[in-house]
């Protein structure tokens, strides 16, 4: 290689002296650590840029915190002190669970816009830090909101699927399906599956890939139980649309006939 | 307990005549109003009884009754606030002292039922009078497993069926009730039930039962168990919570009450098993939400429960007491969704019928069972008093 350089370089410049090759070798490793210092300097520089916004958020998250406990804390105290509770309760008539009781309530409201506030305030501060030392570009501030987007969107799903899990769980035991339990997580990891495939393309990782997946992995599983429906289990739901038949034409006579033979809860 | 007046006077002044009672009659099949008319005609003067009715005068059914018509409506298995309002309406029009209202099925109840429940308004000083009918140990169980014991102990009230569709008001009682009728509901909202029992409570009126005969109670249109249960027992907490600070209060106990006839076992056996295997199952699936709710010894016990057979199936008062009484401070709390708490409730009260069928099987008196759940309810109100008013967090 370095043969090669001196070569090359004797050819396109014959007048010219002939460096030794060692000096060319300095110069590239000079020209790295050029690059390397300058990548090195331009990541300080953002970090140096950054940090002072992070630290603020951070110190401003704190403080107003700790403000918010002693605010509330403060006002839990007045509040019980005049008897907040007894008046409300005497004025609305209505009777407070004693984890919600009205004082409760506003101390935690107290506390909670004292924390948003903090909160509030860091996201200003860090805003402006970047602003103004944000000289490379960076796409961090962009990528957190949709980081931030991703989180609410992951917990709402997390919800959902605990939601109708239940749901589909207390109603398939009340209809008596043995499978109930199997139908219930079936539909709490499909709203799962569903909430990750748009967590991620929130997140825009993956791209296409993600949403290509899901309908590869949703199509299936249809086209599975429709296979096993149609062809593997005609017979067991065929025997369970019977059975349920059945059940329906021993019940319904027990529940309308006259009141001297049958059940009536009501 | 004076309260105010939320009627507004539309009648016609010919229809104005006063009356000592107004019957109010709400929608029901031609048939049962004929004969329902015939009852009032043998048991009331025709001067001091005026009837406001929600049916049409069958051409046939002559009588010397002053009627007056009001808009039609659809046939209900339970009073709507709507009946309140109309009821007093024509209570205060015709300056009535006593108001009788009167559902479907109410041709059955006799003349002299009629009669006892109009007097112990205008005579016996009494705001509500219900009738206490005898029914078929098979039927109106939601009332017995939850509603009767659930008001008896939180009210101290010792009306059996406190859900009635038949009552006898006084003018001021009616006032009450036409006027929670219209602070608190839509007027034509179909899944809305109001607590007449709790009212009277609640106002410090007077409140008492008329022996009745058996009556044929009519029957919701959905015969799901799921929505019935989850309406009336929803219902019915919510009135509880409204009414904490009252119930919490010490209370006399209900005076003992009066026995009445036991009805005839029905033929034809219920099907036990079938309930008894929709709680096993329930128990092997619901116990993640039943955590929730009940302590670790009412799981423990319904755990044991869940290993009885069905011929011997039981469930033990005083663990159904406990059961009802923790769903009632979760649906207070909000631990779980209310409709996903009402619906875990379902197979826990199938037990329970499962079990208070075997016990009639086995002889004892259905009306000795009931009475004896009641008292279950009595005796563990502390406890509700108690966690009411600091929930602790067994589950944590």
């Amino acid at each position: 290689m370095k043969n090669l350089i001196a070569i090359t370089t004797q050819q396109a410049s014959p007048n010219l002296s002939v460096f030794p090759t060692y000096s060319e070798d300095a110069t590239i490793w000079h020209h790295m650590s050029e690059a390397l210092h300058q990548s090195l300097y331009r990541v300080l520089t953002l970090l140096i840029a950054v940090l002072p916004g992070i630290l603020a958020f951070f110190v401003s998250l704190v403080i107003f915190a700790l403000v918010g406990m002693v605010i509330s804390w403060i006002l839990r105290r007045c509040l019980t002190w005049v008897k907040f509770d007894l008046r409300m309760a005497r004025k609305t008539g209505t009777d407070w669970a004693p984890t919600t009781s009205p004082t409760l309530i506003l101390a935690r409201v107290a506390f909670w816009m004292c924390v948003f506030l903090g909160l509030i305030i860091g996201v200003s501060a860090f805003d402006t830090s970047y602003a103004t030392g944000a000289a490379p570009p960076i796409s961090l501030l962009p990528y957190l909101t949709h980081a931030v987007g991703a989180a609410l969107l992951l917990v709402a799903g997390i919800l959902i699927a605990r939601f109708l899990a239940r749901s589909v769980l207390i109603r398939a035991v009340n209809a008596q399906l043995q499978y109930a339990r199997f139908l219930s997580i079936g539909v709490k990891w499909l709203v799962l599956v569903l909430t990750g495939a748009m967590v991620l393309d929130h997140l825009q990782v993956g791209g296409n890939i993600v949403g290509l997946a899901f309908g590869i992995l949703f199509g299936g599983i249809v086209l599975a139980l429709s296979l096993a429906v149609g062809l593997g289990s005609r017979e067991l739901v065929s025997r369970s649309i019977e059975s349920h038949l059945e059940h329906e034409r021993t019940h319904i006579p027990e529940e309308t006939a006259g009141a001297g033979s049958s059940i009536r809860h009501f | 307990m004076a309260t105010a007046n939320p009627i507004h006077d539309e009648t016609p002044v010919a229809d104005r005549a006063a009356a000592d009672v107004v019957v109010y009659i709400t929608a029901m099949p031609a048939e049962q109003f004929t004969r329902l008319i015939a009852n009032l005609e043998a048991a009331f003067s025709a001067d001091h009884i005026l009837v406001a009715t929600q049916n049409e005068m069958p051409a046939a059914a002559a009588t010397h009754l002053r009627v007056i018509q009001k808009p039609q409506a659809g046939f209900l298995w339970t009073l709507k606030p709507s009946n309140f309002i109309d009821a007093a309406q024509c209570a205060i029009d015709h300056k009535a002292k006593a108001i009788l209202i009167l559902s479907q099925g109410a041709d059955s109840l006799s003349p002299a039922v009629l009669r006892g429940l109009a007097d112990a308004v205008l005579t016996a000083a009494i705001d509500l009078a219900v009738p206490h009918y005898s029914l078929p140990p098979h039927t109106g169980l939601i009332n017995s497993a939850i509603l009767y014991p659930l008001t008896r102990a939180v009210f101290a009230s010792c009306i059996r069926f406190p859900l009635s569709i038949d009552l006898g008001l006084s003018l001021r009682m009616a006032q009450r009730l036409a006027s929670v009728a219209q602070r608190s509901f839509a007027p034509n909202e179909s899944d809305v039930l109001l607590w007449p029992v709790n009212e009277a409570v609640a106002a410090g009126f007077a409140a008492d039962e008329v022996d009745a005969s058996s009556r044929a109670l009519p029957q919701p249109t959905d015969m799901d168990i799921n929505s019935i249960l989850a309406l009336v027992a929803g219902s019915l907490f919510a009135d509880i919570e409204a009414k904490a600070a009252l119930w919490q209060r010490p209370r006399r106990p209900p005076p003992i009450r009066r026995t009445t006839e036991e009805v005839a076992l029905p033929d034809g056996a219920a099907d036990v098993a079938r309930m008894v295997a929709a709680f096993r199952l329930a128990a092997q699936n619901l116990q993640e939400i039943w955590s929730l709710v009940l302590p670790p010894n009412s799981l423990l016990m319904l755990k044991r429960c869940s290993a009885l057979d069905a011929a011997g199936f039981r469930m033990p008062d005083n663990l159904w007491a406990r059961i009802v009484f923790d769903f009632l401070i979760a649906y207070r709390l909000r631990t779980i969704n209310r409709g996903h708490l009402l619906g875990a409730l379902i197979p826990l009260y199938l037990a329970w019928v499962a079990g208070h069928l075997n016990l009639i099987a086995s002889g004892t008196p259905a009306e000795h069972h009931i009475e004896a759940v009641a008292a279950a309810f009595e005796a563990d109100k502390p406890y509700l008093v108690a966690r009411w008013r600091w929930p602790d967090r067994f589950n944590a």
